[in-house]
């Protein structure tokens, strides 16, 4: 920190502040209330009130000026205490009145420095009274060079320098006052931990690569492995450590009967060896562990499940609710060529191939969407109940075949079944005949998407987004009722039949998720690597395959929904799973290298990867956990294996557990939890009503914030001439900012915003309306005061002033230049109109010829009404041209009113 | 540093790490680049902070720049003289705003910059015309460049001056997620 201090020399801010001290002592012996200004009062009321906008956080408000204040206050300690009067302000409680006089001085000199250098001092100030993490990253945020960052930041360190080293007595902020006093140790540690943190992110070197030559879409799949692989490792730890650990501590090796041995099968098909380990269900106990503490493992078992599935849920909510915030609610579909024109353009591609082809892409796409309204209109009737009949016929036939699967998958399941006995030996055979189920699912859920896909070539969607969708819903509908029957087969049959009927499930789950790794591997074989060999060998024309985003993501959603349906039979499931997405993560990097070529469409990524999450959650998610819900609260447990054995059903466990807590001391919160909330229908039934009023008014506050949006944004789109206008309008974009954010909150999707370009007709109308209203305004304006004629003409000028400037506070990049910005403005409305007027023109073509010069007409009078306008607005403006103008206006609004009842006779 | 030569000193590593989103081995590595880009011009020893600069034609040849179609213009928007010559701090500071660290806010108001080629705080039609020919190899006619841009004008002009403030881009990116992340 010493360093900086060097660097106080060139500080304004210190400089002021030394210079303050003289002046404030001598004003403050004679009284410090004498000296004050209203003006400074004001003035200091403003610049606090901007400077807290900027922070927005009450607490930083407030210590800006008690940090200026003790700052100045340090000096004056040593000499006051020799003066004989000092103490009794040095040790008021109550600082403010003091502050307030202080700050009000400071502020009256700082306005008479230049403007840029207040700005940057005020900027300075704010920096310093916020904590150092704060303040770094605030800087970090100044949309200004490095060299400016650089001066800024040594001036705050300055600054804080000068006040800490003589009052290293206030600990106000502990971390603040560390971060100062090891300055160099602290900030070194905290670095050192941010270069360990991005050495120790997964695979970020790979994720560039792949972005750099795949793009960002591609990237979506990657991120959500990685996001997969993230939560597993979540979710094994909480298994592995509430669940497996206890037990492993507590008997070690897995009792084993003597004529089962490994056999090598078994890591294919689960049974034999693995049965009887910690791997499924039926490995765990039922005793209550003693060893230093009691550990019960019936009520272990439990809770970890239900915490975890609970966990699960909330972080699928959460991740949910904030893409849906960031990625679809302020998406809007409307603006497409500006989209495409401005913001499609990958900056993360680095590769030269996929550069080539991105541009190529985006050239067809323009000319697409060029050339798409003459598409439209060459449809025919016959050719649209074409299109309706294809879409009619694969969606029956993707239904139909997905109800099939379903069905053949429950009879092979009943066929397996009665192959199958419940023996504690199985031949290789009969294990090997196990393998057969998840084989037939693995080979669906292969083949079946890939059919989809086929039918999807035939079908002409007008977008893109659609044909995924369709694609999306498909196979989502096919892998439910594939997983729906196999639950429903475990649940009905299997646990009628097996002693130890949740290992026998666990092991069907596990099997399955062993296949679908095969079959991923598989597939990638297939879809990607075959295709590219008769892409690039036998036939050219197919071309090189692109790489699926969509049917690759709901493979791994798939895959997650194994896991969670498994995670009751077979606790250790998610250490499965994260070695399975780590392989894939490998293979499919590889197989996308070597085989795929970019997307040639660029879908909106970051929606489709909204979508994924809420497939994840909504039918996925939420199924298995009604499942595993079903099972603990209806099933009964087997009566000889697992740790609810002799039970009625899992969750009696807690039901036996509150029944011994009644003989514990002081936990009787426990009982009346389980009596009043868990085990009342009354809590359920208050707290879904209450959940349904809140959904409802928030409901409620969403639809008008939506019509709110509306209006504003036709403020927006008609802006009017006059500099009032201008700022209403910036008023409105500011406020249509604020409620898009508010809007987020509620999380609500909008859909039918209206496009600016679809209501220039009527916004036409309101745009001439308000010029009405501004008319009305001026001519108030010029008769409210006609006895003092000067003053009436300068008080216009400092209202104009006065608008001026709060238009340039509220739209600094606007209206920089506010009278250019006015005649241009003026120019901008006529040009809006004009459009607005070939519109009509174009919309209805049988009007009379005599209505667009009519219109013309008025366009000119307004014209002239309006540049009389202006003169009067000039510096030194004679009242005589008052009345011609408001004749002028007059004119203009009889001739528009005109305009406007023939225009509705035209219609 | 070690046997090592010292290139920074810590107060200018504190400073840089401070200031862009780098860290203080990356910032090391990004003066290694600057360093290789230029090595008659670009000193070893940075502790004085000497006043060098090197010319755009060598920046913009970098693997991470080379293929993106608004190199000269990235370049450019970085540069205090606005002809692309970067001294090592507008160097630090493109990649620290081009890096995915940087906020999207940040990152938007460099690419109004980039996109706006003719430096009037505003993207117009022309400005509008450069960027399409620069996403599309050139090769779409100038009819079609022309309605392409006036549809892109009529959709993302909020306040109907016919071309688009930052206000409007803003406003613009705000609805496409994907964009700068």
């Amino acid at each position: 920190m010493t360093s900086y201090s060097n660097s106080g020399f060139f500080n304004h801010a210190y400089h002021d502040s030394e210079t303050l001290e003289i002046d404030r002592r001598k004003t403050h012996h004679t009284n410090p209330y004498a000296t004050e200004n209203p003006d400074w009062w004001g003035d200091r009321a403003d610049t606090h009130h901007s400077s807290g906008g900027h922070i927005s956080s009450d607490d930083v408000t407030e210590r800006v000026p008690r940090g200026g204040w003790r700052e100045r206050e340090s000096i004056p300690m040593g000499l006051m205490s020799t003066g004989p009067e000092s103490p009794s302000w040095q040790h008021d409680p109550n600082r403010s009145t003091f502050q307030n006089n202080f700050d009000s001085q400071d502020q009256s000199s700082s306005t008479q420095l230049p403007s840029l250098i207040s700005e940057e001092q005020s900027l300075v100030k704010e920096l310093v009274a916020l904590s150092t993490r704060e303040r770094i990253q605030a800087i970090l945020d100044l949309p200004i060079s490095f060299g400016e960052k650089k001066h800024i930041r040594s001036q705050v360190l300055a600054f804080k320098s000068s006040t800490k080293s003589r009052q290293i007595t206030c600990f106000s902020d502990c971390s603040e006052s560390v971060s100062l006093l090891f300055p160099q140790t602290f900030r070194r540690c905290s670095y050192g931990l941010k270069s360990a943190r991005q050495t120790l992110q997964l695979w970020q070197g790979v994720m560039k690569e792949i972005s750099g030559r795949f793009g960002t879409s591609v990237l979506s799949y990657f991120i959500f492995l990685k996001w997969l692989l993230v939560f597993n490792i979540f979710s094994f730890l909480i298994n592995f450590g509430f669940i497996t650990i206890p037990l492993l501590v507590y008997d070690v090796s897995p009792n084993i009967p003597a004529n089962v041995s490994f056999r090598g099968l078994e890591i294919l098909t689960g049974v034999g060896y693995l049965n009887y380990t910690i791997m499924y269900y039926g490995g765990y106990s039922n005793e209550t562990i003693v060893g230093q503490v009691r550990y019960n493992m019936q009520l272990a078992y439990f809770f970890t499940i239900a915490a975890y599935m609970v966990l699960c849920g909330f972080v699928l909510v959460l991740s949910m609710a904030i893409l849906f915030k960031k990625n679809y609610v302020l998406a809007d579909i409307a603006s497409e060529s500006a989209w495409q024109l401005l913001c499609s353009w990958d900056f993360s591609i680095t590769n030269e191939r996929a550069v080539r082809q991105r541009k190529n892409n985006l050239r067809v796409q323009l000319r697409e969407s060029l050339s798409e309204k003459t598409q439209k209109k060459l449809l025919t009737l016959s050719e649209k109940l074409k299109h309706i009949a294809v879409y009619l016929g694969s969606w029956f036939l993707s239904t139909s075949l997905a109800l099939g699967c379903g069905g053949s998958i429950y009879y092979l399941c009943l066929y397996e079944h009665q192959q199958t006995t419940d023996t504690q030996n199985w031949t290789l055979l009969q294990e090997a005949k196990t393998l057969l189920v998840p084989f037939v699912v693995s080979l669906m859920n292969l083949v079946f998407p890939l059919l989809y896909s086929l039918f999807n070539r035939f079908e002409h969607y007008s977008s893109h987004r659609r044909q995924i969708y369709a694609l999306v819903v498909r196979n989502v509908f096919l892998k439910m009722s594939i997983l729906g029957v196999l639950c429903y087969y475990w649940m009905n049959v299997v646990a009628d039949k097996f002693s130890c009927w949740e290992s026998m499930v666990g092991q069907a789950v596990y099997r399955l998720v062993i296949f679908d790794f095969l079959f991923l591997m598989l597939g990638s074989f297939f879809g990607e690597f075959l295709s590219n060999v008769i892409g690039t060998r036998l036939l050219p024309r197919i071309g090189v395959p692109e790489f699926d985003v969509a049917r690759n993501v709901l493979e791994l959603i798939y895959a997650q929904t194994l896991a969670w349906i498994g995670i009751y039979f077979s606790p250790l499931l998610p250490a499965i799973q994260i070695l399975k997405l780590f392989i894939l993560f490998y293979l499919k990097k590889v197989s996308l290298t070597q085989n795929c070529q970019p997307p040639r469409q660029t879908g909106r990524a970051a929606q489709m990867q909204t979508i994924f999450i809420a497939l994840l959650f909504f039918p996925f998610f939420v199924g298995a956990l009604s499942m595993v819900a079903y099972i603990s609260w209806s099933l009964t447990p087997s009566e000889y294996c697992g740790p609810f054995r002799g039970l009625n059903n899992s969750f009696s466990v807690v039901v036996v557990w509150t029944h011994h807590l009644e003989d514990v001391p002081g936990s009787q919160w426990v009982i009346w939890i389980y009596q009043h909330v868990v085990s009342s229908e009354i809590f359920y039934f208050i707290i879904t009503l209450i959940i349904l009023i809140i959904i409802y008014i928030l409901w409620q506050v969403t639809q008008g914030r939506k019509e709110l949006i509306v209006l504003l944004r036709q403020l927006l789109v008609n802006p009017t001439s006059s500099g009032s206008q201008s700022n209403s309008s910036a008023m409105a974009q500011a406020l249509l900012a604020r409620q898009q954010f508010e809007d987020k909150e509620v999380r609500q999707v909008i859909y039918g915003v209206p496009v600016p370009a679809d209501i220039s007709p009527s916004s036409a109308l309101i745009q001439a309306l308000k010029a009405r209203q501004r008319a009305e305004d001026l001519d108030e304006n010029l008769y409210q005061k006609p006895n003092n004629n000067p003053s009436s003409s300068n008080t216009f000028t400092q209202a104009t002033h006065e608008r001026d400037k709060k238009d340039e506070h509220y739209t600094p990049s606007v209206c920089s230049e506010n009278l250019t910005n006015r005649s241009s403005a003026l120019v901008q409305a006529m040009h809006a109109r004009q459009r607005a007027e070939e519109d009509r023109g174009d919309d209805t073509d049988d009007l009379p010829s005599s209505m667009s010069g009519v219109m013309m007409q008025v366009m000119q009078v307004r014209q002239r009404a309006e540049e009389e306008d202006r003169i009067q607005w000039a510096p030194a403006p004679s009242l005589n041209q008052a009345p011609s103008g408001s004749s002028a206006l007059i004119q203009a609004m009889l001739a528009r009113q005109q305009a406007q009842n023939e225009f509705d006779d035209g219609y | 540093m070690g046997n090592k030569q010292t290139i920074f000193t810590d107060e200018q590593l504190d400073a840089y790490q401070d200031c862009t989103f780098f860290t203080r081995k990356e910032i090391l590595r990004l003066h290694g680049r600057y360093h290789e880009l230029a090595p008659h011009i670009v000193p070893m020893d940075y502790t004085n902070e000497p006043d060098c600069k090197v010319p755009l034609a060598l920046i913009v040849n970098m693997p991470e720049l080379k293929e993106n179609p608004f190199r000269n213009r990235i370049v450019e928007s970085f540069s205090e003289d606005g002809l692309g010559n970067l001294s090592f701090n507008e160097f630090v500071d493109m990649f620290s705003v081009l890096s995915e660290m940087a906020p999207r806010e940040l990152k938007a108001i460099y690419a109004f910059k980039i996109y706006d080629f003719n430096v009037d705080n505003y993207l117009c039609k022309e400005d509008l015309e450069k960027t399409l020919n620069r996403l599309t190899k050139e090769d779409l006619t100038p009819e079609e460049v022309d309605l392409v841009c006036d549809k892109a004008i009529e959709e993302a002009d909020l306040d109907g001056d016919n071309k688009l403030s930052f206000a409007d881009f803003e406003n613009m990116i705000s609805r496409a997620p994907d964009f700068l992340r």
